[in-house]
């Protein structure tokens, strides 16, 4: 019987491209005022929520606070949970960034929990820009990335309008075939 | 006989039956609770004349849907009109299609006509179904838009001709006996499937519930008594019927969709037709072919079976085209990797495996429940954790050695699992982004996750280290990159 040889040189990996060694980006610095700021508020929010049943006891003079009377126990938890948000947005944002090679764009992010998503040209379906009514008012745009089946889809957030224009202009060019 | 897909058609005249009893189907199932609220109620006989009513106004849109509905295919798309108020007509590209999936329900059985389902990877809704049409027709159409869809520009048929391309030649694969179908059926997840038989007979008992309640009220309270003490009496016999249900809803689930399954090889792809009631043929072109996933349990791999499941890209929300094959053996499995990832027979490039902190991880994980002895500590709940700590050590070993990622010059196999095994396999050149994932915990010892996002959904290998991840993501990116024909150029 002939066995058919296969043909199985040794690969060298020293020559393929390293997503170590690509220098990223950074998102735009009143992206992260307006990240803090909606941390305030939620944060703001919370506490006003959690505080308010035992405001209104303590100015009606009623005696009795039955459960609300343990109001320090959900305010701990929530300072707690302000804290380690405040962490990961302080600590998270100098890593927030994108870096564009010829034929991928990469996305870096987070603190406690770290991603670091390449997605290749080749494979966007669609790019969008989008803006909330903030993020006007800052003059930030977010880049979405759209690809097949929709795990792979990226947002990169918070970049400055005319650095978004041009990355989609990047983009789409290069996603044209 | 050729059929003429060129011009605008109608499905066959026997659809206007297929097509109301699919609208009555419809109806009933999103109406049944209200009907059997009414059979409860005080119903009246002239009650019963509404469903005449009813049934001619399905009847009457059913015969607008056939007559207003056509079809036809053009030089490059599958294009369908219908609607009945709001005109519509939807065009599908042939290269957008996935795969085109014939049917045949009771119904179509019994007036002999098959429908025909397309899948594209657009957004939901998008996939279309012609209900009745004629066999040969059936299987005309799906030839001529599987050479279309395949590769439109070298596709030696002209689709105005009308004339199918011959078919490619097939190689049996997967034939079920009757007794293979027993062996599948023995073994699915028994409790799972006890479950969802308790769920079907309970939502069919439901409405119910009030008679029996208002039944016990009526009895006297001793009678009630002892039918309260006499159901600690059913714990043990319930729990065998709890085991029968579970085993007769595998068989019978086993039976409805694997019955006299055939699978057929080709070098394009796979084809299979299975089913009872619904008797279903799929073609799986392998270059639509995003993932393959190998699943059996213990008593299944005593059988020397496995189970195939294809999976094709899905669409945004919708969970896209799978394709089960039950019974696969180690021959078919190497027939069809052979045939879908060529490369997997030139052998490994890189094996990896995770770091040893999984494994605490993993035992940690599991002798969670023993530390429920410490609630109530006693002799015998000592034993018993000790127990279960030893069994968790014994598996804990095995669970941590199956878990192996294979990297070959396109294909990527994740197996892991040890009584459930899971073997996934998926293409470099097809993936849609590569992900490197971790928590600032894990960065500090240099461990990380690496995700692959394909067209099917994200897989990933966890607990690597970072610099082996690291190298095999760079590599993955590579060879996507040296996949694609060219590098898309900027325009000038």
């Amino acid at each position: 019987m002939d066995i058919p040889a296969a043909s199985n040189p040794p690969l060298d990996l020293s020559g393929v491209p390293r997503l170590e060694d690509i220098a990223f980006h950074p998102v735009s610095d009143k992206y992260r005022q307006m990240r803090l700021a909606m941390w305030g508020a939620v944060q703001f929010f919370a506490a006003a929520a959690i505080l308010t049943p035992f405001i209104i006891f303590k100015v009606t003079g009623e005696e009795e606070l039955g459960a609300f009377a343990a109001w320090w126990w959900p305010l701990g938890i929530q300072c707690s949970i302000a804290g380690v948000w405040f962490a990961e947005e302080w600590l998270g944002f100098p890593r927030r960034g994108y870096a564009v090679r010829e034929r991928d764009i990469t996305y870096r992010t987070g603190w406690m929990f770290r991603t670091t998503t390449t997605v290749p040209f080749g494979m966007i379906q669609h790019s969008e820009l989008s803006q909330g009514p903030v993020s006007r008012m800052l003059g930030l745009n977010h880049v979405k990335l759209f690809t097949a089946g929709g795990s792979g889809n990226l947002r990169i957030a918070g970049l400055a309008e005319e650095e978004a224009q041009t990355l989609r202009a990047v983009i789409e060019a290069r996603t044209r075939r | 006989m050729t059929s003429d897909f060129a011009t605008p058609r109608r499905q066959h005249p026997l659809g206007m039956l297929v097509l109301a009893v699919k609208f009555t189907w419809k109806v009933i199932q999103s109406a049944w609770p209200a009907l059997v609220g009414l059979s409860l109620a005080d119903a009246q006989w002239y009650h019963l004349l509404g469903i005449p009513v009813i049934l001619g106004l399905i009847g009457a849109f059913a015969v607008v849907y056939y007559l207003r509905f056509h079809f036809h295919v053009a030089s490059d798309a599958l294009i369908v009109e219908r609607g009945l108020f709001q005109r519509e007509r939807l065009q599908i590209p042939f290269e957008r299609i996935q795969a085109v999936q014939l049917f045949q329900g009771p119904v179509q059985q019994l007036v002999g006509l098959t429908g025909l389902r397309v899948d594209t990877a657009g957004s939901s809704g998008s996939e279309l179904e012609l209900v009745a049409i004629r066999k040969q027709d059936a299987e005309g159409l799906q030839l001529l838009l599987r050479s279309q869809m395949a590769s439109p520009e070298s596709a030696t048929a002209d689709p105005l001709s009308g004339e199918a391309p011959p078919a490619a030649e097939m190689a049996p694969m997967v034939e079920l006996s009757f007794a293979d179908l027993m062996k599948v059926g023995l073994t699915q997840n028994h409790i799972k499937n006890a479950f969802i038989g308790f769920a079907v007979v309970m939502s069919l008992f439901q409405g119910f519930e009030d008679r029996l309640s208002l039944w016990l009220a009526g009895l006297p309270p001793l009678v009630l008594t002892v039918l309260g003490m006499a159901t600690v009496l059913l714990i043990a016999p319930g729990l065998i019927m709890m085991a029968v249900v579970g085993v007769v809803t595998s068989l019978i689930g086993a039976a409805l969709n694997f019955w006299k399954l055939k699978s057929a090889i080709g070098a394009e792809g796979v084809q299979l037709e299975m089913g009872l009631l619904r008797r279903n043929v799929f073609e799986v072109p392998f270059d639509k072919v995003h993932l393959t996933e190998w699943k059996s349990n213990w008593l299944r791999r005593k059988f020397g079976y496995e189970t195939l499941r294809i999976r094709q890209a899905q669409a945004a929300g919708a969970g896209g085209l799978r394709v089960f094959i039950p019974a696969m053996e180690p021959r078919h499995r190497a027939a069809m990797e052979a045939a879908v990832y060529p490369d997997i027979a030139q052998g490994v490039l890189a094996e990896a495996r995770p770091a040893g902190r999984l494994r605490w991880l993993l035992f940690a994980g599991a002798i969670l429940p023993a530390l429920a002895v410490l609630i109530s500590p006693s002799i015998s709940h000592a034993i018993l954790g000790l127990c279960w700590g030893a069994f968790v050590f014994w598996t804990t070993g095995r669970r941590f050695a199956a878990y192996r990622m294979a990297v070959h010059s396109n294909a990527i196999v994740l197996e892991s699992g040890w009584f459930w095994r899971s073997r996934t396999v998926l293409k470099m050149g097809q993936l849609q982004g590569v992900e490197w994932r971790r928590n600032a915990l894990l960065e500090r010892r240099g461990i990380g996750h690496l995700v692959f996002h394909t067209a099917a959904g994200a897989r990933s290998f966890g607990y690597m280290h970072k610099e082996q991840g690291l190298r095999i993501l760079d590599f993955a990116i590579n060879q996507l990159h040296s996949a694609s024909p060219s590098a898309p150029q900027p325009a000038a």
